[in-house]
């Protein structure tokens, strides 16, 4: 047995396993080990700082949806007031009250305020006001907006208390809950009808001016507004995109209070092709100008409260100061010197921005930059919407959904016979 | 090969260590932070619909994942905010998806909340957008000579309408459009929620910049 196994030392000899002394690890790899190493534990610390930044921003939303929706209790601080106002009622009523000549009416020493203390201005508040008005005996027939769906009980108390004491010197003052009440019973209902609605409110009111009949109602009220809540066999309803109060949804715009002169003027360029938009392409094609003039009457005479919030994680801070003053830095110019203080709107060209959906406005800001929208008249928002950067056009959208929507303005209501149609210059 | 067995040991170590620092841990993690407090559980029609959007697939050309704005603007698209994994606590399988061929629909129900659009782009995604590559899905509807009382009639276009009779919705396409009008989640996410945050800190540090050039 042994003999067989045995090897004859001249053949080569087959059961030879190579191997290999074990030789050490260079050098190079170990170095390779630990800069991974390293590498891995920069990436986690990297990680856990940019983990705490995004539990902070979510913070930051959930904070913001807690106050939007729980009433607050409290007592309002003293000075919150003096805040309050500044950021809500001085834009439009200048920075101490004191009004715009021909405009505004003040609120410093304002006889109607005098009148009716600190109640009347949170019946005013509450539900805006719009229509011939005499103030202090100037005149003034503009449109305020109602602040019920952006400002909570005790902010409007401290608001109206601070109008009453400090800038007209009078000791009536309101509560939180006074204000709860007010808002059960009127947040709802239309703005005041200038000064002859406010006759019924304030007792010893100076005299006022009638109010302007309304224009009456168009024949066809009744068909234009089944073919905004119903639609047509061919085409949706405009409710079931824009929402039963017209107040739109993340891109889809709110189009309550809008001039009715623009939004015909959007109709028409989207049936025309100067604006594109594949569902409102499809809706307008089937719409007659008569039914465009029609359903542009009944959303800008539509009041309703607004559906937005910041939901784009902008600098509120930073978007109000391009709303407010803009940024010659980079060329951007206020936007309320066109879209009007708060941005209410102006007229019949530049429409209401406040209360728009903040999805809505960077979209449009967006497409604006890129070309894909290039309706406006003379270009002016193009030049715009490319000096503005993606975090600008965040917070600046942000800012305009946090203010209160512009009133309907009955006066701006389009005559229906009108044959001449807006188009757009093309630019 | 004489020392296989610290090679399956060494190797069989490294695919367990992967396991649960992928796995198991994240696993971990996801089932104690639970749903989102505002997520409400789908309805029954809901729930149906989920299971026709699962079996047709819708899931190859559709996310449910929107990103952050440091990552992507679909916040600005009108996709909704970056979701947390509580967003999904109902949803199994999930259908985060891969691909965007078609738009992000974690929040379609909030862009979109039209059921008679989301019916006519189901019958015939062509007859809105002439360029869309989407698929038609005809056989979710019926065509009859007259709607019974109760049936939804799809509105379409003269060119895409029948020449006679009507289009009306099979309760297939109800559902799956109840699921779609109910993807809304539009609440704030929960503080602790969890996700990629890893661009947050390169945002952070490019907003501070941005900051700091401004102030010049
Ligand atoms: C968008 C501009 C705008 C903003 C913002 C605004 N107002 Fe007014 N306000 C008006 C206009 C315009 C009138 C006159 C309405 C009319 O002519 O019928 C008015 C009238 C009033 C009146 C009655 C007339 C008077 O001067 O006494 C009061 C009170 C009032 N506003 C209070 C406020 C308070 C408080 C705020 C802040 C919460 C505020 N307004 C914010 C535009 C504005
Ligand atoms: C399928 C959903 C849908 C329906 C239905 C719909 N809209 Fe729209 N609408 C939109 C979207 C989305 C936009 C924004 C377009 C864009 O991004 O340019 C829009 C924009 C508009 C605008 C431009 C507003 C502005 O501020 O510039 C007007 C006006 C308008 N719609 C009116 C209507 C009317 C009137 C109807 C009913 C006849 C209607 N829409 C039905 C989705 C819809
Ligand atoms: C020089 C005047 C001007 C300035 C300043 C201006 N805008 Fe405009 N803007 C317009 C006009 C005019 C239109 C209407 C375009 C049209 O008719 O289609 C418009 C329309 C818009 C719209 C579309 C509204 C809608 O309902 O579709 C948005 C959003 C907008 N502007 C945002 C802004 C922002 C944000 C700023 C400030 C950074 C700004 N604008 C500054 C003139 C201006
Ligand atoms: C082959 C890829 C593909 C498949 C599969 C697909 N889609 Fe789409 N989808 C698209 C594309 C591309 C668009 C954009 C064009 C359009 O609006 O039609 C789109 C758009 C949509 C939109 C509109 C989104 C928006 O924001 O405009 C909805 C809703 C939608 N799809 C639902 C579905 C559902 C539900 C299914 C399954 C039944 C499905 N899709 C399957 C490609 C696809």
């Amino acid at each position: 047995m042994t003999d067989k196994n045995k090897q004859d030392p001249r053949l080569p000899d087959e059961t030879f396993e190579p191997y290999e002394e074990p030789r050490r690890i260079p050098m190079p790899v170990y170095w390779i080990a630990i800069a991974l190493a390293i590498w891995g534990v920069v990436m986690l610390v990297q990680m856990s700082y940019s983990t705490k930044i995004g539990d902070k921003e979510r913070a930051s939303m959930s904070d913001q949806e807690v106050a939007a929706t729980t009433p607050v209790k409290a007592e309002p601080k003293p000075d919150a007031g003096k805040a309050l106002f500044a950021d809500n009622c001085a834009s439009c009523h200048g920075d101490a009250g004191e009004g715009v000549a021909d405009a505004i009416p003040p609120l410093h020493a304002s006889d109607v305020v005098k009148a009716g203390g600190a109640s009347a201005i949170t019946h005013i508040v509450m539900r805006g006001i719009g229509g011939p008005l005499i103030v202090d005996k100037a005149n003034y027939d503009g449109e305020m907006p109602s602040f019920a769906s952006v400002l909570d009980d005790k902010d409007i108390a401290s608001i109206a208390n601070f109008v009453a004491s400090d800038l007209n010197g009078l000791k009536s003052t309101v509560t939180p809950a006074q204000v709860a009440e007010i808002r059960t019973a009127s947040a709802d209902l239309n703005p005041w009808d200038g000064g002859s609605g406010l006759a019924g409110l304030i007792n010893g009111l100076p005299a006022q001016p009638a109010s302007e009949t309304a224009p009456a109602p168009s024949p066809d009220a009744a068909a234009t507004a089944a073919l905004a809540m119903h639609g047509t066999n061919e085409i949706w309803s405009c409710a079931s995109c824009h929402g039963d109060k017209g107040e739109g949804t993340q891109t889809i715009p709110r189009l309550a209070g809008l001039a009715p002169a623009y939004l015909a003027k959007q109709l028409h360029d989207f049936k025309e092709g100067t604006r594109i938009n594949d569902s409102m392409d499809y809706v307008v094609k089937s719409l007659s100008d008569k039914q465009i003039i029609e359903l542009a009457n009944y959303y800008g005479a539509m009041s309703s409260p607004s559906g937005a919030r910041p939901s784009l994680e902008g600098d509120l801070a930073r978007g109000e100061k391009i709303a407010l003053e803009g940024d010659w830095t980079k060329n951007v110019p206020a936007c309320f010197t066109c879209h009007g203080p708060s941005g209410i709107g102006v007229g019949d060209k530049f429409p209401g921005l406040a209360a728009q959906q903040p999805a809505y406005i960077a979209h449009q800001l967006a497409m604006w930059q890129g070309g894909s929208r290039h309706n406006s008249p003379l270009g002016l928002m193009a030049g715009i919407g490319k000096s503005l950067s993606d975090a600008d056009r965040r917070a600046v959208a942000d800012y305009l959904a946090s203010l209160p929507p512009a009133a309907a303005n009955a006066k701006l209501a389009l005559a229906v016979s009108a044959t001449t149609k807006e188009t757009s210059n093309g630019q | 090969m004489n020392r296989y067995l610290p090679l399956v040991i060494v190797s069989l170590a490294i695919l367990s260590f992967a396991t649960l620092l992928l796995v198991i841990i994240p696993g971990m993690q996801i089932a104690k932070s639970g749903a989102s407090p505002g997520l409400k559980p789908y309805t029954v029609a809901e729930a149906r619909g989920r299971a026709v959007y699962v079996s047709m697939g819708c899931l190859y050309c559709h996310s449910q994942q929107p990103r952050d704005e440091a990552q992507a603007p679909d916040g600005e698209r009108g996709w909704g905010r970056a979701s947390v994994s509580g967003d999904y606590a109902y949803d199994t399988p999930h259908q985060l998806g891969t691909m965007r061929t078609g738009p992000d629909l974690m929040n379609i129900g909030d862009r979109l909340p039209s059921q008679g659009w989301q019916l006519t782009h189901l019958y015939q995604p062509r007859a809105i957008a002439s360029w869309s590559i989407m698929p038609a899905y005809p056989y979710l509807f019926a065509h009859k000579a007259k709607a019974d009382p109760g049936d939804v009639v799809v509105k379409l276009p003269p060119a895409y309408a029948p020449k006679t009779g009507v289009i009306v919705a099979k309760q297939d396409a109800l559902d799956l459009v109840s699921y779609l009008q109910g993807m809304k989640h539009d609440y704030a996410p929960p503080t602790d929620g969890l996700r990629d945050d890893g661009y947050e800190l390169m945002a952070a540090q490019q907003h501070n910049n941005d900051a700091a050039k401004a102030s010049k």
